[in-house]
């Protein structure tokens, strides 16, 4: 599959949780408990789910900064969780932009410090000339400009925070960039022009993005296609649109219903889950989703579901739900599937 | 563009100064920090000049063959000229034409000239000794904090061992181990003041690392090395300076301790507890001896502690920004 | 036709909030025109920086050490809230005006159990409780958080103490506790009541807080950006919780946040901030439909909608403005598509432009 820049093969990163004087083994919080996709070269890969469902610390796994449990990650045919790989190359090619502007940039460094500290590590520039020129065409390139370069970051607001951050990771060139809850910590209107840097971006450049977030109107601009996550697997993956006007996973449905649109004459429904976002500490038997799921019947307790493709739209639920007619009017078919 | 109320800076540097002009500013307003940091000032501009205000060549009780060099107490003035106290029977009180503003010590030198003389000896001990300490502890704190596993283990079962003993007894220890000289007894207050650096730093860095421009750096691919000394470290080194003034201060006290407990190398040595150890046994009929002594000590300290404190409350990153 | 006039339960004119930092004055509050009606909610709306939060403290009296109110009044039945003392302000929280704020990790007790701190705010009353339990040991059954709210126990009520003992009044108080927690929709309320802060999750923790809050049945609650910090989920959650409780609640809520998709789904009116002032008042569905601030219209613009996706989002040129050197006159201006001479120069006053649309603004086209 040489259209797939990167593909993640039952990944699953389980942190031990040690108690005792010996600090023994007591239990895992199982963060990503198996999770499989491939992303396409060149398109925007969204990722949502909530706090609690995995998605940040996939991100890190996917970039080596944690190390995965299980599984395995081929970013462009070779496979990194082999021992062999070497990380330094591998920094060149994926780069990963973090939430919080406030803390990702070190408080002590110029920006010009902080790029030129980039060049250094990976020998792209040297000698104080052309450091500084190619300073200038980063800053250039996120829409800043010469007199940000000799500043701290703490003069900066959030929005140019992450600017500088997208600078900073472009000085490799890479060709797939994960984005952590990018905009989260913005406004709205810095958002905005945010989002219009990273497209404009990934036009110029040919880039990949995984985008993660949680903000689904955020995603559902960014994204040619998405997938959903809870409680460390993958619920379900499909196109953007697919996944917004016909979701088949009762989380993506309830998920979807939840976001507030900005326009009060369109009355929702009152769609809601009941209970708490669960932790990945003491995950439920059977389907992830069960306690929370309305649908929920005696097999989903028992077995858990596999993610199966239908068309290009994959869902990891026993049945076959209509939502379209509310959700007390649901008809629940069983339907034989093709596993691919 | 957003409008910048700093100014464009030209370079690095002009960065860097913006930014310790904003640490002036807040020392400023504080009139105890400004009190300890112009005492501080004093006492290291005397440390320098001592030796040219006062000839050293006065500290040798030699110098005043007349008087033999004997021990108990030949002359003995304060505060007033040609007027002879009589404290008590037996002691017999020189009558002559010399002025000493504090008194004279056992061997008759100029109180005050001793006590000039030695500050230097004193300042210099703890600047040696606070840095020495302060180097050693932050680096070893800091492999540990980073590294972790055993060697944290290591390192923290070992300053738990010297934390435990009360630090004079510590010094005592040493002291009697390593020797009467100078030097060796820096290495021996050394030894009890490191741990507390390695605490500290330790703290610091295992809060330090687990901050989100930390992750970045190493997605961006920076090695452990670049990471640890080129941001770690420096972002966590002001507890650190503020600890070590603070020491300052503890340190000429231990110092003076160990002199006063008779661990000096050479009795006639100008330094604060040697002088301050003279006038233990004439405390009631020569109490200026011990007192002025005690007084400069109790000023280092103040200057010092006053300076650590001001530091701590203007480096304190909330207030800041 | 007559027009019902609605009763103002708060008001606030021409507030002028400074704050002193190194860098020098910051001027948060340039003028706040806001009204609050009886049993309305209206949504506070800006990002950061545009007072919002400020304006929510300044009415509480909340205000740090560095702030200095400079002018202006804010009327709550009858009198001047900036000018009551310390003591006055702090009666008037503990009644009248509640207020739940964005982390409720950092504003709960990590060391007392959520039964202590929520009896805490039924004890603050012990007068009410007396009576309640002598209404109840006359009336016999068990008195319930609905009855204080139908005014079967006067609440307000100052008259004589009734001599009752205080295991009792404890009792009381837990079993109110129990009652308000069933209230805000808490699974399993005498468990939650033993456990500590951190053993809950953010939306516990944060309906825990509107517990509290509701607790005094005040006339005013101040909701500031509750539902920031929590997944989408649970704060469809709580909104919805909140719209089930404006039946029984009779108070008015000041829904402060940065979403404006919130605003539009749980307010009834929506006031827009920016650099300090209100720019544009108006009931949401007009607001939406009918947006005459500039700036209103560029945020409208800036929001990803699910429902109308657009290949670029507009976004409003510039950044927000520094308070410390905020721009002369009206203070959005160097962003402003149709700004002219007269808006460097001179603030815009709100002015009523359509029945019940209030805009600042010299340009708008009606």
């Amino acid at each position: 599959m040489m259209k797939d820049i990167l593909v993640v093969e039952d990944l699953k990163t389980w942190f031990p949780i040690k108690s005792g004087i010996i600090q023994r083994t007591v239990g895992y919080v199982k963060a990503v408990d198996g999770v499989s996709f491939g992303v396409r070269r060149g398109e925007t890969f969204g990722l949502v789910g909530e706090s609690g469902s995995g998605k940040t610390t996939l991100a890190r796994t996917i970039m080596r900064l944690v190390k995965p449990t299980a599984g395995k990650i081929v970013f462009d045919g070779v496979d990194l969780t082999e021992r062999k790989s070497k990380p330094a190359k591998l920094r060149r090619r994926m780069q990963i932009i973090f939430q919080d502007p406030y803390a990702s940039l070190d408080p002590r460094q110029t920006v010009y410090s902080m790029l030129k500290e980039t060049m250094q590590i990976h020998r792209v520039a040297s000698g104080r000339s052309s450091v500084h020129k190619k300073a200038l065409e980063l800053l250039e390139n996120v829409g800043l400009s010469e007199e940000h370069l000799y500043r701290f970051p703490h003069e900066f607001s959030g929005g140019q925070r992450q600017r500088i951050a997208v600078a900073r990771a472009l000085i490799v060139n890479p060709e797939f960039l994960i984005l952590d809850e990018p905009t989260s910590f913005l406004d709205v209107s810095v958002q905005a022009s945010v989002l219009n840097l990273l497209n404009d971006l990934q036009k110029a450049f040919a880039l990949t993005y995984l985008f993660i977030s949680h903000n689904l109107a955020v995603v559902h601009h960014m994204s040619d296609r998405v997938a959903v996550m809870y409680l460390g697997k993958l619920v379900e993956i499909a196109d953007r649109d697919a996944i917004y006007d016909s979701p088949r996973h009762p989380y993506t449905f309830h998920l979807m219903a939840a976001i507030p649109v900005p326009n009060p004459e369109i009355k929702k429904e009152e769609v809601l889950l009941t209970g708490d976002v669960p932790s990945p500490v003491n995950i439920p038997p059977g389907c992830r989703f069960h306690p929370r799921c309305p649908y929920a019947t005696d097999r989903c307790e028992q077995e858990e579901p596999p993610l199966i493709e239908n068309d290009g739209h994959w869902v990891a639920c026993h049945y076959d739900i209509d939502f379209k007619g509310g959700a007390r009017s649901s008809r629940i078919k069983r339907r034989k599937r093709r596993r691919v | 563009m957003e409008n910048s109320e700093v100014g464009t800076t030209k370079s690095e540097w002009a960065a860097r100064w913006a930014d310790l002009k904003y640490t002036l500013y807040l020392l400023r307003k504080n009139p105890l920090v400004m009190a300890g940091i112009f005492m501080t000032f004093f006492f290291i501009a005397l440390m320098f000049l001592a030796n040219y205000i006062v000839d050293p060549k006065l500290a040798n009780p030699a110098g005043y063959p007349e008087f033999g060099g004997n021990y108990p107490f030949q002359r003995s003035y304060v505060w007033s000229k040609g007027n002879i106290i009589n404290w008590g029977p037996g002691i017999h009180l020189y009558e002559g034409p010399e002025f000493f503003l504090l008194g004279t010590d056992g061997w008759g030198r100029d109180l005050l000239k001793m006590i000039v003389l030695a500050i230097p000896v004193d300042i210099e001990n703890a600047i040696i000794i606070t840095l020495g300490a302060a180097a050693f502890g932050t680096l070893l704190g800091a492999l540990a904090g980073y590294v972790g596993g055993v060697i944290d283990e290591v390192v923290l079962r070992i300053t738990d061992i010297f934390l435990s003993i009360p630090y004079l007894i510590l010094a005592l220890v040493f002291a009697t181990m390593f020797g009467r000289t100078i030097e060796t007894l820096r290495f021996s207050i050394l030894l009890v003041f490191w741990p507390t650096y390695v605490r500290l730093m330790r703290g610091q860095i295992l809060s330090e690392k687990e901050k989100s421009y930390v992750e970045a750096l190493k997605a961006l691919g920076a090695g452990h090395a670049r990471v640890l000394f080129g941001h770690i470290i420096p972002n966590s080194i002001y507890p650190v300076l503020v600890q070590a003034t603070l020491d300052f201060g503890s340190v000429v006290l231990t110092f003076s301790a160990l002199m006063f407990l008779g661990f000096s190398p050479s009795p006639s040595l100008p330094e604060l507890g040697n002088l301050a150890s003279d006038g233990y046994f004439h405390i009631f009929d020569a109490p200026w001896l011990m007192m002025f002594s005690g007084l400069t000590m109790l000023l280092i300290a103040l200057a010092f502690n006053l300076l650590g404190d001001g530091l701590r409350d203007v480096l304190d990153p909330r207030i800041r920004r | 036709m007559q027009v019902k006039e609605k009763e103002v339960i708060l008001e606030v004119k021409d507030l002028k909030v400074f704050f002193h930092t190194y860098r020098g004055k910051v001027e948060a509050l340039n003028g706040v025109e806001l009204s609050l009606y009886k049993r309305e909610v209206l949504g506070l709306v800006g990002e950061s920086g545009c007072g919002k939060s400020v304006t929510a403290l300044t009415i509480l009296g909340l205000l740090p050490e560095n702030a200095y109110v400079i002018s202006g009044t804010i009327f709550f039945r009858g009198e001047d809230l900036l000018k009551k003392s310390r003591e006055e302000m702090r009666l008037l929280r503990a009644d009248e005006i509640a207020a739940v704020f964005q982390d409720p990790m950092t504003y709960l007790n990590p060391v007392l159990t959520m039964e202590t701190q929520l009896k805490e705010v039924f004890m603050l009353d012990t007068n009410l409780l007396r009576k309640a339990v002598v209404w109840q040991k006359n009336h016999g059954g068990k008195i319930a958080f609905d009855d204080l709210l139908s005014g079967k126990v006067k609440i307000r009520d100052k008259s004589t103490n009734p001599k009752v003992s205080k295991g009792e009044i404890n009792e009381m108080a837990k079993s109110l506790c129990v009652d308000i927690l069933r209230l805000v929709r808490m699974p399993d309320p005498e468990r939650i009541l033993r456990q500590y802060a951190f053993e809950l999750s953010g939306g516990m923790r944060q309906r825990a807080m509107i517990a509290m809050a509701l607790a005094r049945t005040p006339s005013v609650f101040i909701a500031d950006e509750i539902t920031t910090a929590v997944d989408v989920t649970i704060q469809a959650q709580i909104l919805n919780l909140m719209r089930g409780l404006r039946d029984k609640i009779d108070a008015s809520t000041l829904l402060i946040t940065h979403d404006l998709s919130v605003a539009a789904e749980n307010a009834d009116r929506i006031a827009v901030m920016y650099g300090g002032n209100v720019v544009e008042v108006a009931p949401t569905v007009e607001i939406f439909k009918n947006h005459l601030h500039p700036y209103t219209s560029m945020l409208m613009k800036a929001i990803p909608d699910v429902k109308n996706p657009s290949e670029r989002l507009e976004f409003i040129p510039g950044t927000v403005p520094e308070m410390i050197n905020p721009p002369s006159g009206c203070r959005f201006h160097p962003r402003c598509s149709i700004a002219t001479d007269k808006c460097a120069v001179e603030k815009p006053e709100l002015k009523r432009v359509l029945k019940n649309h209030e805009v600042a603004c010299y340009n708008v086209a009606v």
